[in-house]
């Protein structure tokens, strides 16, 4: 479980997250959901450890993450595919995966095989350059990059951004499956409201860096100022 | 209104200069002091008089910078008849290195790029100089300086165009390379530049006759020569302070400081930046020329040794220490040059160390790097830039 | 006997081969940096030298040359590493100049230092091998064992470095580092030490360099004996391009012959000049070097 409390991020004069607090089950799906600038990316960079914040305290399992290296948080299971992806271009997709499964204790044999066979297509291009990849792939490669590690968590920073629609699709149901087992937590911001409703068990809104909302995503679905004023879900 | 308050300033300006006349003549000992002590008065005091208005400043900078200059030339040229020779020589060679200096301070601090061999395009206007003086050896020493300023501007050309289209460290390294070259390069043309034993000037600068007439007689060559050389240098050097300080304050200027801050952005606004760029070597080069072709001026010869890497990386340290893209740090740095050698040998002299040992050889070059390093770490914005912000620090703290 | 091989072309392409290898070397060592943080590290040649002083100074200790070869790569490791984290680290990130300024710094510190410390009287390493010339049919041929050696070991240094980047876990770590800090450290790889091994190794290589230099030339070790050398790597390196080790070495190699013609068949104080047109023509031509793929800057 991640337990985050009265978390304030600031860059100079500009208020990016103001007096945050949540709790993030384990095992589920908690999607964060806001329009551009609400502070959803500062949210996942500041739990990896990349912002400092300047008030407030994260907490995994009991454990505080505050003022961890990210290099050490990943190693405690945090994984974090970023905004843009991070995949590098310059790396075959089969180096990608390498770079992920440095700090996994499992052979790296066994899990190159575990992702190629969640995410066949990246098999078939194992030896090309991942710049060469379309969006889609590129999502696949950054997530099993991730679950490569083995980690407790993870945060998707817009896994939807510049999809078509049946691969935005796809790629729900298979976050979606990946939590079928109850064993990873996954935090999922997202400006696609609509598709993220559906696989989340719990829903954030952020608005201007505050939460607005903090509820089941059923009942944040179902709310029709919600939808209007934070979400942008006109029917 | 406007009327009365000319009046009243002509009429202010006017008896102060009656007065400075008078009182030359009350306290000086022969006419000829008089004379000269009443114009150095008198150009004091209206200049003094042009500078306090804050209004002149507001609207015609370039008239209140010009009436700052003539100040402090006038000051300093009237101590020079005073000063000994070696504080003379000593604020020629500050003067002339001051050149140099403003010249990669404005190249720095105005365009954000960086040379590591205006040592060795200060060495182009020394040889340049000592090389016409030696074919036309009647020629004034204004036509030689200029010679010098072209030379350098030319070759600053040849080597910025390819500039236009690099990032700081190609072009650094590729000054770096030139620095290295430049002793090779005057190997390569030693009919031109003698050689390893480089040049001498064929005549000594002497002051003009009028001038040596305020000497008694028997004042010693060393002294009325070291003191025309400093007049010299110090001249050229507050003309080329003044253009450069009009440079910093014009369109050029601004651009510049746009094109170190963001080349993209600048590009947007419709700087063209390879021109810019060039126009800031280029510059920058001719004021390295410039002072060295005074520095061929003052030693009265050229040996190409001076010109070696070294000197670019002291130019560099110099101006860094002074303050990088500001003008009195060009100065500050052409004063810290001038004394440095005196400084190292008070150190020597106070640690007991022997002067021709390993250790004191070394010492200029170790502390000049330790400075270069402690600067750019800690303050770099060097002295100047330092001092200037903790004015402004100060300023701002006072209520109201 | 094949005239070929003992004509003056030949000899001058041996020769040059000889020389360009150690371009190669420094060029590589200055592409190890600038790719890992950026920075053109104008102290690459005097912080090898100064690790040199230490490591072959031993040799007055009666310890003999191949251990002192080894201290002195040590202690190559030791400067590049405590000059990653003392020097360099507070300048990432800060305008483009200010590494350039405190590399110089350090680079009129360094040879100060170890003038005052070891004098500039030039300190003849023990040369393992014979710098004689080959003789084919009593003619000279362009290579000694000393030349074989230095191709040898020249070679060896790239190969090592070039498995090491591209096959171990370590490689793909501290390439990931250069080409995407932030993205290594969020799957987990430790940047910093990754920044600090790319400074570490690069001054290991340029230690093996020195130690070449200071053996072949008749200058001996110096505290400025890397002052040529490196302009020539520079320039290599800037040919190029800084962001390509193979550049780095190709061109370091193609320069080292071009020059070796030039100081045969014209004048040895043309070899400079020469060095300086090859970079400002190239640089016009490309100004990001012949062997990077592509530039994007970002605003």
């Amino acid at each position: 479980m991640i337990t985050i409390e009265h978390l304030s991020v600031s860059f100079g004069a500009v208020q990016a997250l103001r007096d945050v607090s949540m709790e993030v089950a384990t095992g589920k799906i908690t999607a964060v959901l806001g329009s551009n600038g609400a502070g959803k990316t500062t949210l996942l960079r500041t739990i990896s450890g990349l912002e400092e914040p300047t008030t407030g305290s994260i907490d995994l399992d009991g454990k505080s993450l505050l003022r961890e290296r990210p290099e050490n948080i990943a190693r405690l299971g945090v994984g974090h595919v970023p905004e843009g992806r991070g995949v590098i271009g310059e790396f075959t997709v089969e180096e990608n995966l390498r770079l992920g499964a440095m700090i996994s204790t499992t052979p790296l044999r066994a899990g190159l095989d575990e992702q190629y066979e969640r995410f066949p297509v990246l098999g078939e291009r194992r030896k090309q350059h991942a710049a060469k990849l379309s969006g889609g792939e590129r999502q696949m490669l950054a997530m099993a990059r991730a679950l490569i590690a083995r980690p407790t968590v993870l945060l998707l920073d817009e896994p939807s951004l510049g999809l078509a629609p049946l691969i935005t699709a796809q790629l729900m149901r298979a976050i979606h499956d990946l939590c079928s087992t109850g064993s990873l937590t996954v935090i999922l911001v997202e400006q696609n409201a609509s598709s993220a409703l559906r696989i989340a068990d719990h829903a954030v809104v952020l608005h201007l860096g505050s939460v607005v909302a903090n509820d089941t995503a059923d009942l944040v679905a179902a709310d029709e100022k919600l939808r209007q004023y934070y979400l942008g879900m006109v029917e | 209104m406007a009327a009365s308050a000319t009046t009243r300033r002509a009429a202010v300006g006017a008896s102060t200069g009656v007065l400075a006349v008078v009182l030359s003549f009350a306290f000086a000992s022969s006419t000829r002091v008089a004379v000269a002590l009443s114009l150095f008065l008198v150009i004091l005091i209206k200049g003094m008089v042009l500078l306090t208005s804050a209004q002149l400043r507001a609207t015609h900078p370039v008239i209140a910078r010009a009436a700052l200059t003539v100040v402090v030339i006038d000051v300093v040229l009237f101590a020079t008849y005073f000063f000994p020779a070696n504080t003379n020589s000593n604020l020629a060679i500050g003067a002339a290195m001051s050149i140099v200096l403003l010249g990669l301070s404005f190249l720095t601090g105005a365009s954000g790029q960086i040379s590591l061999g205006n040592g060795a395009f200060m060495g182009v206007g020394a040889f340049a100089m000592a090389i016409w003086a030696n074919h036309h050896a009647t020629s004034p020493i204004a036509v030689g300086l200029l010679v010098a300023v072209v030379s350098g501007a030319a070759m600053g050309l040849l080597l910025g165009l390819p500039a236009t289209r690099l990032r700081g460290p190609y072009l650094a390294g590729m000054t770096l390379a030139f620095a290295v070259a430049f002793s090779a390069i005057l190997s390569s043309f030693n009919s031109w530049t003698g050689g390893d034993s480089g040049l001498q000037l064929p005549t000594a600068a002497t002051p003009p006759q009028w001038l040596l007439n305020f000497f008694g007689p028997g004042t010693s060559l060393l002294t009325t020569n070291s003191m025309w050389t400093a007049d010299i240098a110090i001249f050229v050097a507050g003309i080329a302070f003044f253009f450069m300080a009009n440079l910093f304050a014009s369109r050029t200027g601004r651009a510049m400081r746009l094109i170190r801050d963001n080349d993209v952005a600048a590009e947007l606004v419709g700087v063209s930046l390879p021109r810019t760029r060039v126009v800031a070597f280029v510059v920058s080069s001719a004021y390295a020329a410039l002072g060295g072709s005074l520095t061929t001026l003052i030693d009265n010869a050229v040996s190409p040794s001076t010109y070696s890497f070294a000197l670019s990386i002291t130019i560099l340290s110099l101006v860094v220490i002074g303050g990088i893209g500001t003008i009195p740090g060009a100065l500050i740095g052409g004063i810290i040059f001038a004394y440095s050698n005196s400084v190292i040998t008070w150190i020597t002299n106070q640690t007991g160390l022997n002067p021709q040992g390993n250790l004191a050889s070394q010492l200029n070059g170790i502390i000049f790097g330790v400075l270069l390093i402690a600067t750019m770490l800690f303050a770099p914005m060097g002295i100047a830039g330092t001092v200037r912000h903790l004015r402004h620090r100060r300023r701002r703290r006072v209520p109201g | 006997m094949d005239p070929i091989l003992t004509s003056r072309i030949m000899s001058d392409v041996l020769g040059g081969l000889t020389n360009g290898v150690v371009y190669g070397l420094v060029a590589l060592s200055l592409v190890l940096v600038w790719r890992s943080t950026g920075i053109l590290n104008f102290a690459q040649g005097a912080m090898p030298m100064f690790a040199t002083y230490v490591g072959m100074g031993l040799l007055s200790y009666h310890l003999s040359y191949w251990p002192c070869v080894a201290i002195s790569i040590v202690a190559g490791f030791a400067v590049g590493g405590v000059t990653e984290r003392v020097l360099v680290r507070g300048l990432y990130g800060k305008p483009e100049i200010n590494p350039i300024v405190v590399m110089v710094g350090f680079l009129i510190v360094l040879e100060g230092a170890a003038a005052a410390i070891w004098s500039t009287k030039p300190r003849g390493l023990p040369n393992p091998f014979s710098s004689i010339d080959y003789q084919i049919g009593g003619k000279p041929f362009g290579l000694s064992d000393f030349s074989v050696f230095e191709i040898i070991t020249a070679v060896a240094v790239m190969v090592i470095i070039a498995s090491l980047f591209r096959f171990t876990k370590l490689g793909l770590q501290l390439r990931a580092s250069a080409l995407s800090p932030e993205v290594s450290r969020l799957l987990g790889v430790r940047v910093g030490r990754m920044l600090t091994l790319g400074w570490m190794l690069s001054t290991g290589v340029g230690t093996v360099t020195t130690i070449l230099v200071a053996s072949n030339y008749f200058t001996g070790l110096t505290p400025q004996v890397m002052d040529g050398v490196f302009a020539f790597g520079f320039i290599a390196a800037a040919v190029g391009g800084l962001d390509s080790p193979v550049g780095a070495i190709i061109s370091g190699i193609s320069i080292g012959i071009i020059l070796q013609f030039v100081g045969d068949y014209f004048n040895s104080n043309d070899i400079i000049l020469v060095a300086l047109l090859i970079l400002v023509v190239s640089l016009m031509v490309r100004p990001n070097g012949l062997f990077t793929r592509s530039s994007v800057r970002r605003v």
